[in-house]
This record gives C-alpha cells, sequence and structure tokens, in this order.
C-alpha cells in the first residue's frame, strides 16, 4: 500500500484561457479513504483522472508512494479503477472479467483463482461466476467492477462516481459495503462524488473543490462545524446551511446581528473577535444550519437575545423529523429542522431561538468565514 | 513499368537480358519454391529463383510488375544502384522501414500503408489485394473498430504489445493495422456477437447495436487500465475486410472526427448514433453559423453550462422529465422551472416534439461552431 502526494497540480486543456485544475497539493496517507466532492466542473474527476494517467498533467508532480508517476502508463501506477461508466467486458463471465488482469500480468493459474474467489465471496457474487455481465442486475455488475479492481491489490483505488448509475436504495447499501470493504482491505482510496451525502459518511477526509480550486480539506466533522467560506459551508450539509445577510453593532456593550426581522446579540466570546478584527459596524453574512434554529420552550427560555419571530410557508413533516420553511428572518426563505412530533402547522407565526454558539459570520467580501481563518 | 531506353541501358551494363513482365502469385510460387511460404512481397524487393533474378516494381490486387534479369545473379551493390535509378531512392530506406518488424507486423504495416494509399487517392471502394490479405478471415464477416490513441506524447504503444493484449482480450483471431500516427484498425471475430448462452435463453433482449456497443465500451475500459490510458473508439457493423476495408475505415475514421467534435466528452463513438451530426456537418460552415447567430440571438440562455447540461440529459433520456430530474439529482419541479424558463425566453418548449427537434439541432450546431 502507499500514499499519493500531488505538488502544485494543473490542468490546462489547448484553446481554453482558465486552468480547468489550479496549484492542487494533496498529501493523502497510505490507508487513507480521500473524497474529492464539488458541483459538476469543479475539477475533481479530473484531478482524480490525472492520478490514474488518463489526463496529461500540464504541471506539477504526482507521487504514488515514494515514485514520481507523471509519465508512467496508468498500467504500470500499480492502482485500480472503478468508474461511473464502469464497462464489464461483456464476452467473458464474471470469473474472467475478474481474472483478467492477472492473466495479462501472468500470474499463476492457483493465484488467479484464489484471488478471484476471495474477491467474490467478500462481494458476495461466488454464486455468478459463471455469468455473463447481461445477465447480472445493476448491483450485480457494480460488484463484479469492484471485484475486477480488487483483484488487482492495488496501491492505491481510484472510483469515480461508481455508485451514480445505481438507484437510491442500491447506492445506500454499496456505499456501506465500499467503507467496509476498503476498510478491510486497508488500501488507500480515493473517492470522487458530487453528493455530500457520500462524502460525509465516507471519506476520513473530505477534499472541497469549486472552479479548480481546493476549498477545503478536512475530516467529515471539521468541514461541517467550521467551513472556511460560504461555499463549503452551503455545500456541505442537507438541507443546507441559510445565510442572512445583515451588519453587526455595537449596543449596550454587545455585538448585535440586525438584518431584515432579526435583531440578536452574539455571545462574547465570538463577539470579542469580530471587535478585534474590526467587523463591529460593517456588513456581514450570517450561516445557521437548520437544526440550530429552535422552537422547544426551554430553547426559548434560555436564549432570550437571540429569539425571531417568522411565518411558516411551509411545513414539511418527514415523520421523524420536520422542516419549517420560514419567512420574515432576512430577505430569503430559512430552513429549520425541528422534532417530527412539532405541532406547527403551515400559515402559523412562530417564535425560535437561533443558537448563535453554532452560528458562523462570514465577510460580506471575500465570503470567509470569520472564524475560521 | 521502366522506359525501353533504360532497359536497353542495363542490358548493355549487366551483359544479360532484362525483360519486363506482369506475373501471378502462382508464377512468384513457382519461381520462389517453398521459400515463397514464408517471404514477403514488397516494391522495390528482389527474389531469387533457378537462375534468374526478379526485381519487384510494382503491386496490384492480383499479380506484380517484374523486372526480370535473365540468367544473371546481381551482387548487393548492382542490387542498391539499379533500386537507386529505379525508384530514384536507396534500396536500404525500403529496408529500414521495417527493420525489427516481426512477419506479422511488416504484413499489417504494409496493408496499413495500402488503404491509407488509397484514402489519399480519394479511393471508396475496392478489394484488398491478395498479398495483403493477412487472413483467410479477411474473406468472411468480422468487427471492425478504430482505435486511436490520446494520450501523453511521452508514451508509445508498440504494435506487438497491442497485438498482444487484443489478442488475449478479444480473440486470438483478431488482428491489428496499423493506420497512421497512433491510430489502429482492429478485426475482430465474429464470435464476440455469439454468446451460446444467451442464443438458448433469451436471443431477443439485445440488438446488434447494444452488442457492438457493449464490445467497444469493455474495450474502451480495459485499454485504459491496461494499456496507455485514454483513447477514442469508433465500431461499425460487421463486415468481410477483404472486400470492405476501404469504406470501412472511412465510416469509421469519419465517426470519430464527427464525434469529437459534436460530443467530445465522449470516447466512444458509434456511426447509428452520428446520423443526425453527420448531416449537420454536411451543411456548409457559414449556413451552420448562420443559423446558430439567428437562434441563439433569441436567447442566451441555451448555451449557460447548467442549461446545456440539463438539455443535453433531457434529449439523451427521450425527454422524460422525471428520468431526467433524477439523474440531474435535482427536483423535478426545479427541472420543470428550467423547461419554462426556456420556454419563456425562447418561445421554444422542448416537451413538445417539434420545439424539441429544433432545440437539438441548436444545441448541436453551437457544440460544433464552438470548436471550430
Amino acid at each position: 500500500m502507499a500514499g499519493v502526494r500531488l505538488e502544485g497540480i494543473y490542468k490546462r486543456y489547448p484553446g481554453s484561457e482558465r486552468a480547468s485544475v489550479t496549484d492542487v497539493n494533496l498529501d493523502i496517507k497510505d490507508k487513507e479513504f480521500l473524497v474529492l466532492v464539488g458541483p459538476s466542473g469543479c475539477g475533481k474527476s479530473t484531478t482524480l483522472r490525472m492520478i490514474a494517467g488518463l489526463e496529461e498533467i500540464s504541471e506539477g508532480k504526482l507521487f504514488i508512494g515514494d515514485r514520481l508517476v507523471n509519465d508512467v502508463a496508468p498500467k504500470d501506477r500499480d492502482i485500480a479503477m472503478v468508474f461511473q461508466s464502469y464497462a464489464l467486458y461483456p464476452h467473458m463471465n464474471v470469473y474472467q472479467n475478474m481474472a483478467f488482469g492477472l492473466k495479462l500480468r501472468k500470474f499463476k493459474k492457483a493465484d488467479i483463482d484464489k484471488r478471484v474467489r476471495e474477491a467474490a465471496k467478500i462481494l458476495d457474487i461466488e454464486h455468478l461466476l459463471d455469468r455473463k455481465p447481461k445477465a447480472l442486475s445493476g448491483g450485480q455488475r457494480q460488484r463484479v467492477a469492484l471485484g475486477r479492481a480488487i483483484v488487482r491489490e492495488p496501491q492505491v483505488f481510484l472510483m469515480d462516481e461508481p455508485l451514480s448509475n445505481l438507484d437510491a436504495k442500491l447506492r445506500g447499501q454499496m456505499r456501506a459495503e465500499i467503507s467496509k470493504l476498503t476498510k478491510r482491505l486497508e488500501t488507500t482510496t480515493i473517492y470522487v462524488t458530487h453528493d455530500q451525502i457520500e462524502a460525509m459518511t465516507m471519506g476520513d477526509r473530505i477534499v472541497v473543490m469549486k472552479d479548480g480550486f481546493i476549498q477545503q480539506t478536512a475530516s467529515p466533522e471539521e468541514l461541517y462545524n467550521h467551513p472556511v467560506n460560504i461555499f463549503v459551508a452551503g455545500f456541505i450539509g442537507s438541507p443546507s446551511m441559510n445565510f442572512v445577510s445583515g451588519s453587526l453593532s455595537e449596543q449596550g456593550g454587545e455585538v448585535h446581528f440586525k438584518a431584515s426581522g432579526v435583531d440578536i446579540v452574539v455571545p462574547e466570546g465570538k463577539a470579542a473577535v469580530l471587535r478585534s478584527k474590526g467587523y463591529v459596524g460593517k456588513e456581514v453574512v450570517l450561516g445557521i444550519r437548520p437544526e440550530d434554529i429552535h422552537e422547544e420552550p426551554v430553547f426559548l427560555e434560555a436564549s432570550p437575545k437571540t429569539i425571531v419571530s417568522a411565518n411558516i410557508e411551509v411545513a414539511e413533516n418527514l415523520g421523524h423529523e420536520m422542516y419549517l420553511y420560514l419567512n420574515g428572518i432576512g430577505t430569503d426563505t430559512v430552513i429549520a429542522r425541528v422534532d417530527g412530533r412539532s405541532t406547527l402547522r403551515d400559515g402559523a407565526t412562530v417564535k425560535l431561538a437561533i443558537d448563535m454558539n453554532k452560528a458562523h459570520l462570514f465577510d460580506k467580501e471575500t465570503e470567509l468565514n470569520i472564524f475560521e481563518n | 513499368m521502366i522506359s525501353l531506353d533504360l532497359q536497353k541501358q542495363l542490358e548493355y551494363i549487366l551483359n544479360c537480358s532484362v525483360v519486363t513482365s506482369n506475373r501471378s502469385l502462382e508464377d512468384m510460387y513457382k519461381f520462389m519454391g517453398p521459400s515463397f511460404e514464408n517471404a514477403t512481397i514488397e516494391k522495390g524487393q528482389y527474389i531469387e529463383g533457378d537462375g534468374d533474378v526478379w526485381l519487384i516494381h510494382d503491386l496490384h490486387a492480383d499479380y506484380c510488375e517484374i523486372i526480370e534479369f535473365i540468367g544473371r545473379k546481381l551482387n548487393p551493390t548492382e542490387q542498391q544502384l539499379i533500386v537507386m535509378l529505379i525508384f530514384n531512392k536507396p534500396s536500404t530506406i525500403v529496408d529500414n522501414h521495417y527493420a525489427g518488424m516481426s512477419k506479422q507486423e511488416k504484413q499489417a504495416t504494409k496493408l496499413g500503408e495500402w488503404l491509407q494509399e488509397q484514402i489519399d487517392r480519394g479511393t471508396t471502394t475496392g478489394y484488398i489485394p491478395d498479398h495483403l490479405v493477412l487472413a483467410n478471415s479477411f474473406y468472411n464477416d468480422m468487427l471492425p473498430i478504430l482505435l486511436v490513441a490520446d494520450g501523453s506524447t511521452q508514451l508509445k504503444g508498440s504494435y506487438a504489445e497491442l497485438d498482444k493484449l487484443l489478442r488475449s482480450f478479444l480473440s486470438e483471431d483478431a488482428l491489428l493495422i496499423p493506420l497512421g500516427h497512433d491510430e489502429w484498425l482492429i478485426w475482430g471475430p465474429m464470435t464476440l456477437l455469439k454468446d451460446e448462452e444467451a442464443e438458448l435463453e433469451h436471443e431477443e433482449d439485445e440488438t446488434t447495436e447494444d452488442l457492438l456497443t457493449n464490445i467497444v465500451l469493455g474495450l474502451h475500459d480495459m485499454l485504459a487500465s491496461e494499456w496507455l490510458g485514454e483513447s477514442q473508439l469508433a465500431i461499425t457493423y460487421p463486415n468481410a475486410p477483404a472486400k470492405m476495408m476501404i469504406e470501412t475505415v472511412t465510416t469509421l475514421r469519419e465517426s470519430i472526427n464527427i464525434g469529437r467534435k459534436f460530443h467530445p466528452s465522449s470516447n466512444i463513438h458509434l456511426p447509428w448514433m452520428l446520423r443526425l451530426e453527420a448531416l449537420l456537418y454536411a451543411i456548409p460552415e457559414a449556413q451552420r453559423q448562420k443559423y446558430l447567430e439567428q437562434s441563439l440571438k433569441r436567447a442566451e440562455l441555451f448555451v449557460e453550462p447548467e442549461m446545456l447540461a440539463t438539455l443535453d440529459t433531457f434529449f439523451s433520456l427521450d425527454c422524460n422529465v422525471s428520468e431526467t430530474a433524477k439523474k440531474l439529482y435535482i427536483h423535478r419541479n426545479t427541472l420543470l422551472y428550467r423547461l419554462d424558463k426556456l420556454k419563456q425566453e425562447t418561445g421554444l418548449d422542448v416537451r413538445l416534439f417539434r420545439d424539441a427537434v429544433l432545440v437539438k439541432i441548436i444545441l448541436l450546431l453551437y457544440k460544433v461552431t464552438k470548436s471550430y
């Protein structure tokens, strides 16, 4: 097994003014499960394809283990790939599909057989070994594609949206299985997805990308609780973090955040940071996650200085939780996640308390998190 | 053939009779004896028979133009000088070109050169000359695939390596012909299309197009992980290489060319999926641009990346709203909102067949114009 190191990696396509990937620096540790996540066109797949050797690196160095592999062909990089558009070899049965790479590398028949059967057992496809791909379901095909990668026992697995062709239920199952599998095999894995739930549940670390730049690299918890900018804060979490534009002012020895329909007090610890950084009197963006807006009487009593009043546009009850779509907190709709047993209904006016200890404030111009930079 | 003057001069210098003739492959076999089986036949090559020497002046489908030196062996210097005189280049150049190649590669390379020569001349149909037929299977139907390696300029694939890989992957009967720079023609056996088990169970499930697509997708995946990386591939319907090779190469090249222009993110180019694109590409560039300019004036919205991706997915899923929303990971209402917005700004409702056709054409033209 080995780590992967990217040093100042750029990808520029001929005729394009802007680089598709800009100055990517990453040190992926041995056995780590790293997820590259971001919206379409952010450069995550291009980065993975450069690691795979399917795209030339325009600038920078790529190491797998201690070996510089910029000019090494994919087959010689000791990696195994599973891509969104994985295609099984249609004229071979499942066994032959999994054995092909090993056969090419001149493994002994007995070794090939051992590896294929072991991988098939792990993936629970032993009973399918004689079948041709067209006689398999989508989930089974996906397992065979994984099996083809596993038998190689590579230094690194590269996966590009491997679950996106599966339906939601199967995707959930396979997500857990891939996580279990890579932990069991202890193989370094780089996984690309646009789905932040996949990223949050699978990754040891997550790299959030936008417009070819890395925005933040951190553990899922760190990303969720300490996003460095508005983009990361908005991208990670579902429903997304709410953003309310407003301004900060000093009043009676306290720092207030004011916006349309909002006048709440910033806790002293955070207020001190705002004062020291000179944000009092300036425009900022308040970021608050849906679960940090409370309707419980106990919370309202305990937080009299952060109470807002809002009108419930829609109350969506999912059973275990309820989403309130609220008007009156700033100019845009704000979503609150409350207990599913709540009796709140559409059209009602409600008092809610914002947990300002969990709130984030972003510089209006740079969009950076004031408390994290 | 050579001029009478030159023929007379050669006779005078070499002090032997020099004649020109057209000889069939059977004549060549008789002349050379058993060594004919392992011999390669090429322009500028000398072959020796019983007391005479023949110089191959030109190759045709079923015969060769020969210059015969009667009753006289030629030493290497004489051979070189004569080739220089007749072909206006040293014979070593002819030889070095194929140096180090196996017999199979040499034959395949010659066939590739002949193919290119025919295409350069504007020939669109024609049989392969008998001496260039690589295998008897060329007279039966085979699966043609064109491979163009993308990838790094520093990584070059050798014929032997790719040939071995394809034989392992497709079949021992697969044949590889190098065409140009990083371009290869592959002929796979028909057994790839036949699946004994499936024939017994449910043969009606997959169309020929499905089968061909699956083969080329699998091949693409295999080449990406086991060869030099990314490549462009085109496949077309089975045919007999001996009589259809020129047309096949032309069709496959056109598919890759048109496919890359209209669908640059795709690596698999299927002629039956590119019919509308081929038709649009045949329209003169000026007219295409004029039509596009007129259409785009009505809305810049078409070319916004989000709208482009939405419409591409919508059309690829046969204008199915639910499936498109699912594929794009957006709510159905979000998709409907985008389609309504397009209708509002352009007057075109892609949920109606008539408008969908127009928008599809505008999108295709935009892609190809953008790539100029």
